[in-house]
């Protein structure tokens, strides 16, 4: 990795009097796929909010480069069309350019037949699709993902952790993701922070080579990582 | 035409026919009293001898003139007011209290003022559509706009850092469903304001044709001049929701209704 992408030290979020993140510190690389696991309440979607800089937080965080973000839901604006939502972050660049860019990632994300459609049109692969078009068009360095696959039925997510592999591996930017699917952070991630107490209680390097193919997750290796990584999840403090 | 549009069309007008000939038919067997419910046959004959004296369509011009600017005065400053209040939490403070006070005046009494203020003419009677037409606009608009879902926010502040691009792309989309809802109101309350206003002074209008029927004895003329006050309030909605439908189709109308 050839420098730091994420920085963070001594992050701490509080809501009112409840404290949801504390002393958190981590590095990430370039190029690198984090997943951020945990059960639900342990600060996942704040600790994204917060190098987002959608939330106030206490500590150092440094973010290097533009970040795209694709929601969980809520992510496309109705009232715009598939292409007028992908076209939306892409206001300083001229208008030829503008629809160059558009039909050139209409194609990535394999909906070039729906530029005119709303997003009450699509299905919800297709609108998560879009939603990650809108993320990635004015290129930027780090993409955060808050749970994009949890309201899809297990078919379409498995299809969506196929496709994403394939667009990551050809944009090579940092991505940080939040998801509640152990299967899903195995086949993507470099490495998984758990979260737990208001902290990263454990990181878990992902050694699986790469390109990994979901055909991994019925290894031997897969799902002993698998209970592992449940383990550290479900683990109680005494 | 396809037999759907054609049992649409039945299904729309096949009531309204049949209330027409249920109001034929109780005069025809003297179950009303005919002086004080003509019968549609007379009612609509009292509307031909009034369109071919053209004073149908002045006064018809006139309330409809008078009807939709109030509307769209009342609806401009009611949508501000709400977009200001729903967005701002300093000046909702400062401007819900009075709002709030003048939104329980009712319209209707303060027409002796507007008229004190204004004259008779059609400054008033706009003046006091537009006052009726604000509050429930004013209303819609701030829940609509303060409640527009955080994550639509936060996108768009990360793909814009043009704070009137978010606001004209983002938040008064978004706010569209309610403000719609509103408007909505604010035509029939219009149409309510419109008939009281053309009461007192007016000496054209379909409200001032009403009154004026009553005490001249022209019940006809009256109930004719009812029905198309009724007729063009329903055009005035109809065309809204085919102005709605083409410049905001993803507003849904449906769930509105």
């Amino acid at each position: 990795m050839s420098y730091v992408s994420v920085f963070v030290r001594n992050l701490s979020v509080q809501y009112g009097t409840n404290s949801v993140l504390k002393g958190v510190n981590f590095d990430i690389g370039n190029g690198e796929f984090i997943c951020i696991v945990g059960k639900s309440g342990t600060g996942k979607t704040t600790l994204l909010n917060s190098l987002s800089g959608f939330i106030n937080y206490q500590g150092i965080v440094t973010v290097n480069g533009n970040i795209g973000f694709c929601f969980q839901s809520h992510s496309l604006f109705p009232w715009m069309t598939v292409a007028e939502n992908i076209g939306f972050g892409l206001s300083k660049v001229n208008g030829r350019e503008k629809n160059e860019i558009v039909a050139d990632l209409l194609k990535k994300i394999d909906l070039e037949k729906y530029a005119d459609n709303y997003p009450n049109e699509l299905s919800g692969g297709q609108t998560q699709r879009v939603a990650l078009g809108r993320a990635i068009a004015y290129n930027p360095q780090i993409l955060m993902l808050d749970e994009p696959f949890s309201s899809l039925d297990i078919y379409t997510r498995d299809q969506m952790i196929d496709w994403v592999l394939k667009l990551i591996s050809e944009l090579k930017i940092t991505v940080l993701m939040v998801t509640h699917y152990l299967d899903e952070a195995l086949i993507l991630a470099d490495r998984i922070f758990v979260l737990k107490e208001k902290n990263i209680a454990n990181i878990l390097p992902v050694s699986f080579p790469k390109p990994r193919l979901q055909a991994i997750r019925y290894t031997e290796e897969f799902q002993k990582r698998k209970q592992e990584l449940s383990a550290l999840i479900n683990h109680i403090d005494k | 035409m396809s037999a759907k549009i054609l049992s649409k069309i039945l299904y729309s007008i096949l009531p309204v026919l049949g209330v027409l000939l249920l109001w034929q038919a109780l005069d025809e067997f003297k179950i009303i009293n005919p002086i004080l419910i003509p019968p549609p046959t007379k009612v609509f004959t009292a509307i031909i001898e009034w369109a071919k004296s053209g004073e149908l369509f002045t006064d018809f011009y006139t309330s409809i003139w008078r009807g939709i600017a109030g509307l769209l005065i009342g609806s401009a400053i009611g949508v501000l007011l709400g977009l200001i209040t729903g967005r701002n939490s300093r000046m909702n403070l400062i401007l819900t209290p009075i709002l709030n006070v003048f939104k329980a005046f009712p319209p209707v009494a303060m027409l002796p003022i507007f008229i004190t203020f204004f004259g008779i003419g059609d400054f008033s009677k706009i003046f006091s559509i537009s006052f009726a037409t604000i509050f429930p606009l004013w209303v819609n608009t701030h829940l609509g706009s303060s409640s527009i879902p955080i994550e639509f926010i936060r996108s768009a502040t990360l793909l814009s850092q043009s704070r009137s691009k978010i606001f004209f792309k983002i938040i008064i989309p978004a706010s569209m469903n309610s403000i719609i809802a509103g408007f909505r109101i604010s035509i029939a309350i219009s149409f309510i304001m419109l008939y009281v206003s053309e009461l007192a002074g007016a000496s054209s209008g379909l409200g001032y044709q009403i009154s004026s029927s009553h005490l001249s004895y022209r019940i006809d003329k009256m109930f004719g001049a009812l029905i198309v006050l009724g007729l063009t309030a329903s055009m005035i909605d109809l065309i809204s929701n085919r102005v709605i439908k083409y410049f905001f189709p993803w507003v849904q109308l449906k769930k509105i209704m």
